[in-house]
């Protein structure tokens, strides 16, 4: 009743109608008819009703417009994104679902409000958040709020795979991998072109050669990296190694050899200053002049085909080895930026045979057609020399290896990262692929070949692995 | 991994209001979209926002590309491009990581600068801390008649303007810039060399003086 009456009384003072006291019982009267009450009671409730549905209606738009943000999913990697419903203010949700992942290869558990799955397809996508909020009926139509999902390539799909130019003068194959004998050991060697060459087309740079030398007794293996600024920097790999073989093939033989044999045999015996200062003298003369002659050769080559040195820029690492009864000579030089390892037979201890040139700034590194690096005082720093009872893997390889697998130059004279080398050649990686150095006879190549795909972001250059077991 | 940090810093003063903010947003979309899309960029870049007006601030920290994901900007207030160059300077100190024998450090980051005034601060305090910082390169865009270019080439030598402040010439600064950063990307990671100079960035549209 005074309800009714106070209703009445504000909405007529709303229409400048105050009651005034002379009225008063006229206005009671009117205020206590039955039809008034009633009509009163559909009016407060048609304005809660009008209320409510605004109120919906506005809170339905607050969740349009609040901006939400899934983190961004990546094609072929899998994809968890919780709905945070407490943090978005979204507790009156009591209904929600989404229309447009299945396409994309996500799903939406409504119970433990995820998104999940592997994104199967890129781009910025459109997808449909349907909601019901506290206060609609069951039956309603669901609301609709469009929310982007940015789905990022798969990296791996963005690397095109050109084939090299087969008619080029001097083309190479893009992916080699052998395997055979090395003296009384083993060796397998895999070389292949990169992702930033197969990406435009372009050469593999990198080389290798290994011979075993019937005659003296003597194996060598050479590894090169062909500057990637150098147009014609993968005949200047091919040749350097090349070159270093044949060279040892003519200049290294026997009657040169017999004086280091007996060095080496008395300096096993006891070291001394003067084995170790003929042994120095001998590696220095020998492999200087190897080197050197990869020099000169490929100056001629330059000089003949009128083109200029620096094309071939290479670099060019190399190992001659020898078994005595004894055990392993093994002899080393280095230009460039590629690091030769010697892993003990315990895998206790690590020999890193040469030192690498990296400069301050990428690029610092030195290359076989350079001539001052013969004239630099460091020049007799370039040679390695060590005589071991036996080891367990010789290694030679070039940066595309080096760069992702240690890093930096100083974790190569750490033996806890040459031991994490080899269990990753061995199958302790994300492909689970592995190297069989116990057992395989063939097919070792492939296996190494295989392995050496291995991603790494930021890593796509030519790689080259060469490893005597 | 060698990151390759790339720095944004975008004038959002009153005067850009509108249509060039607009377009600002929109560059920095499809920039995105587009580095996205190659090898070398998505995983070597790394982006961050800094805007300026009457304060600068960091809006988006370096992000790799694939995580990046651009926030609402808004024009407002005056010009504190000597604000911006301070913060830039104390943002490549802490985030970009620097090479010791233990780790590789990042490459020297690219910045871009794009304003469309004349700074309303002290702008040469700003310049004397960042000139103290080493870049690849940096690039200063003078968007339409407000902005002054004399004033960018104190900043660095690489200047560009855009006749009007218009969508379709912020639209092609960014258009540019995607394809400097993908040329850049590209050259660390094939040749592990920097780009060092404006030379060796794609030829700027005809949209774009080169201001000498």
């Amino acid at each position: 009743m005074e309800q009714t009456k106070k209703y009445i009384e504000k909405f007529l003072l709303q229409n400048n109608i105050p009651i005034t006291s002379n009225k008063e019982t006229l206005f009671n009267d009117f205020a206590s008819n039955e039809d008034m009450i009633s009509t009163v009671k559909i009016i407060q409730e048609n304005q809660k009703k009008m209320l409510d549905k605004w109120r919906l209606k506005n809170r339905i738009d607050d969740i349009l417009q609040q901006v939400i943000m899934l983190p961004n999913a990546t094609v072929n990697k899998v994809y968890e994104a919780k709905i945070e419903f407490i943090k978005l203010n979204w507790n009156d949700v009591i209904f929600s679902e989404f229309e447009g992942l299945e396409e994309i290869g996500l799903q939406y558990d409504n119970n433990e409000d995820l998104i999940f799955g592997t994104p199967t397809a890129s781009g910025d996508i459109k997808v449909k958040f349907l909601f019901r909020v506290d206060g609609e009926k069951e039956d309603s139509v669901l609301n609709e709020k469009t929310i982007t999902l940015i789905i990022n390539p798969d990296p791996k799909s963005l690397w095109k795979n050109k084939e090299s130019d087969i008619t080029d003068p001097h083309w190479k194959e893009d992916d080699v991998a052998v395997s055979g004998s090395f003296l009384d050991k083993k060796i397998v060697v895999a070389s292949k072109r990169g992702r930033s060459h197969a990406n435009v087309g372009s050469f593999r740079d990198d080389d290798f050669a290994y011979k075993n030398y019937e005659k003296n007794g003597w194996s060598v293996v050479a590894v090169s990296d062909g500057a990637g600024s150098a147009t014609l920097s993968r005949k200047g790999a091919q040749l350097a190694c090349e070159l270093v073989v044949s060279y040892f093939e003519e200049n290294f033989l026997s009657d040169k050899l017999e004086d280091f044999d007996e060095v080496i045999a008395a300096h096993y015996q006891e070291s001394t200053a003067e084995t170790t200062k003929k042994i120095s003298h001998f590696v220095y003369k020998q492999l200087s002049a190897a080197a050197y002659h990869v020099h000169k050769e490929l100056e001629k080559l330059a000089t003949q085909t009128e083109t200029v040195l620096k094309d071939y820029h290479a670099t060019l690492i190399f190992a001659l080895v020898k078994k005595y009864d004894f055990g392993y000579t093994v002899l080393t030089f280095g230009v460039g930026d590629c690091p030769i390892g010697l892993l003990s037979k315990d895998m206790s201890e690590i020999n890193l045979m040469n030192w690498l040139d990296v400069g301050e700034f990428g690029g610092g590194t030195r290359f076989i057609t350079m001539k001052d690096i013969f004239q630099n005082e460091k020049f007799t720093t370039r040679f390695g020399f060590k005589l071991v009872e036996d080891f367990s893997y010789l290694m030679l390889m070039t940066d595309g290896i080096y760069d992702p697998k240690f890093v930096v130059e100083a974790n190569l004279e750490k033996i806890e990262k040459w031991k994490e080398f080899v269990d990753d050649l061995k199958g302790n990686n994300e492909d689970k692929l592995s190297v069989d150095f116990e057992t395989s006879e063939e097919g070792i190549e492939e296996q190494l070949s295989e392995w050496m795909d291995f991603w790494n972001p930021g890593n796509h250059d030519d790689r080259t692995l060469a490893i005597i077991y | 991994m060698r990151r390759l940090p790339v720095y944004l810093l975008l004038d959002t003063s009153g005067s850009m209001s509108g249509e060039p903010i607009e377009a600002v947003k929109n560059g920095v979309q499809i920039m995105i979209s587009s580095l996205r899309q190659n090898p070398q960029a998505i995983e070597t870049a790394f982006l961050s926002v800094i805007t300026f007006d009457s304060t600068a601030q960091q809006i988006i920290p370096l992000t790799d590309l694939a995580s990046f994901q651009m926030v609402d900007i808004k024009a407002t207030g005056v010009t504190a491009l000597g604000e911006a160059l301070k913060l830039v300077s104390t943002k490549i100190d802490t985030e970009v990581a620097k090479t010791t024998t233990e780790q590789k450090g990042d490459w020297k980051p690219l910045v871009f600068i794009m304003t469309d005034g004349i700074p309303t601060d002290d702008w040469e305090k700003g310049l004397q801390e960042f000139q103290k910082r080493k870049t690849a390169f940096t690039v200063a865009c003078a968007a339409g008649n407000g902005a002054d270019s004399k004033i960018l080439k104190q900043i660095t030598e690489n200047v560009v303007s855009l006749d009007t402040a218009d969508s379709a010439s912020i639209g092609k600064f960014f258009q540019w810039v995607t394809a400097s950063i993908g040329v850049s990307s590209t050259k660390v990671e094939d040749s592990g060399k920097e780009v060092t100079g404006f030379d060796e960035l794609p030829d700027p549209p005809s949209e774009l003086n080169i201001v000498v």
